[in-house]
């Protein structure tokens, strides 16, 4: 099988590697970036553990988030990526993952690198949402352990931090 | 320990506009699977099923569009993602029964990702685009080695998972017709949680005008080897006017046009009795 030579941006760092064309975002890194803050859970598009963000250029929407373990690393040659640890800036958290923090959002904390991308992602789309829309945003990513009423909860802190922040 | 579902492996191709995807599918045939969004291909990839080539269309940018004109209809070229589409004004309010079915299809993610051709040419007979896009008549158009040809999306669907895609094709783009006055659509699914495949679902295209039914479509999904079409339930309502007791007919006839199965996501027997409530709902909400 032939490699692929490509170059990924992940947040904000560069990485030149060469990849086999069957594997996923999420193998590679997870095992040759060792980047494992972007977790396994289901390996087929089901519980978003993997969700990351990729900016699209010709995109006019801005970054979109995907499941890592659904996309061809070798199909995003030359793209941005960010994580879970790439969404503050100067290593502060940002006002999602501050807000997971302060409402017990985080049990054992294996579903969060994935619910605090899917959350900001969803707050970027649409700051006003209702706790209805939050609730149907964060479909695809699964907590086993919060009941998601916590993590519902550090949504709606976020999104009061980030409106006050905006005025 | 590999951190990662395990893909078979293949070897991974990227063309850089159609006509280098089409002479890579004249080459490879049946040995190569198209991938757009991969939700599917890649999901497949897990369970084991894999061509030796996949032939990625990640880099074909001149096929990532979704085009509406008023004379001209609607265009959706196969890079376009469920949330391209659901994101499009003009599609929300000229095709209900389609933004719905790409609205809720999947999560967040899998709309970011997947596209509204692959929901068609997976030809899953549960897909959501697929039922809402047999209701509004849509035409598929391929390229291949012989050429450009329209599909009827009537003529598309064969059985399970069976198309009339010619192994050497590449689906380029899904046509809609041009809204006509009068015309009205809606799409409905039933499914256990909302990222779950649909259990059931339907779709209704109907121009009516003065309560009258001037012409119909309904499309159904899982509840047959690939999604149908209820011609019998059309021919009750097509020209009639629009009544509770036409409506209670048209239930009526649903059972027996359906050949549901049990699985996983529901038994035969519930299919048969929801779809006559969901086909008439489905009606109710296109003329409301
Ligand atoms: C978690 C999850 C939830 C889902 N939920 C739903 C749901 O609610 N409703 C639903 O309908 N589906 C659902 N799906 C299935 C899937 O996401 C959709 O069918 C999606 O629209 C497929 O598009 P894709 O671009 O990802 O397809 P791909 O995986 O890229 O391709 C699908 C099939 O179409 C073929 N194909 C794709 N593009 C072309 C082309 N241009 N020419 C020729 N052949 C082509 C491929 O060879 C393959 O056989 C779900 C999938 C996942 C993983
Ligand atoms: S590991 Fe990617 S969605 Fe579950
Ligand atoms: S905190 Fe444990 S899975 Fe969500």
């Amino acid at each position: 099988m032939s490699k692929h030579p490509i170059t990924l941006t992940i947040n904000d760092q560069e990485y030149s590697i060469y990849v086999d064309g069957h594997h996923t975002l999420l193998q590679v890194m997870r095992d040759q970036l060792n980047l494992t803050e972007v977790k396994y859970g289901c390996g087929r598009g089901e519980c978003g553990a993997c969700s990351v963000f990729v900016d699209d250029q010709k995109e006019s929407t801005g970054r979109k988030v995907v499941d890592a373990c659904l996309a061809l690393a070798a199909t995003l040659d030359g793209k941005k990526i960010t994580t879970s640890r790439g969404l503050g800036k100067d290593g502060q958290l940002n006002e999602v993952q501050q807000a997971f923090v302060e409402e017990s959002g985080i049990q054992c904390g294996f579903c969060t690198p994935g619910m605090v991308v899917k959350s900001t992602a969803l707050l970027e789309k649409n700051p006003k949402a209702t706790e209805d829309e939050i609730r149907f945003g964060l479909e695809g990513n699964i907590c086993r352990c919060t009941g998601y009423v916590k993590i519902v909860d550090s949504v709606k802190k976020a999104q009061k931090v980030m409106s006050k922040k905006r005025k | 320990m590999p951190s990662s579902r395990i893909l078979p492996e293949f070897e991974l191709l990227l063309p850089e506009s159609v006509a280098e995807a089409v002479k890579l599918l004249k080459k490879y045939k049946d040995k190569a699977t198209v991938m757009a969004g991969g939700t599917d291909v890649i999901v497949s990839g897990t369970q084991g099923f894999a061509t030796p080539y996949v032939i990625s269309l990640a880099k074909v940018s001149e096929l990532d569009y979704v085009k509406f004109s008023k004379s001209g209809g609607l265009r959706i070229g196969a890079l376009a993602t469920l949330q391209n589409v659901a994101d499009t004004k003009e599609v929300k309010a000229n095709y209900p029964a389609l933004y719905k079915s790409a609205a809720i299809n999947g999560t967040p993610q899998t709309r970011n990702m997947g596209t509204v051709v692959g929901n068609v040419m997976r030809a899953s007979p549960s897909g959501d685009c697929a039922c809402a896009l047999l209701a509004l008549d849509a035409k598929i158009v391929f390229q291949g080695p012989r050429g450009k040809r329209e599909v009827a999306i009537d003529d598309f669907f064969i059985d399970y998972k069976k198309t009339d895609r010619k192994d050497d094709e590449l689906a380029v783009e899904i046509k809609v017709p041009a809204p006509k006055k009068g015309v009205v659509s809606a799409f409905n699914r039933i499914t256990r949680t909302t990222l779950d495949l649909s259990k059931v679902n339907a779709a209704v295209c109907l121009t009516v005008e003065k309560g009258v039914c001037k012409s119909v479509r309904i499309a159904m999904g899982a509840v047959a080897p690939k999604t149908i079409r209820l011609f019998e339930s059309e021919n009750l309502l097509k020209g009639q006017k629009i009544s509770p007791s036409i409506l209670e007919a048209i239930s009526a006839s649903i059972g027996g046009q359906l050949s549901p199965i049990d699985d996983v996501r529901s038994t035969a027997e519930y299919r048969r009795d929801v779809s006559a409530v969901l086909v008439r709902r489905t009606i109710e909400e296109a003329i409301a």
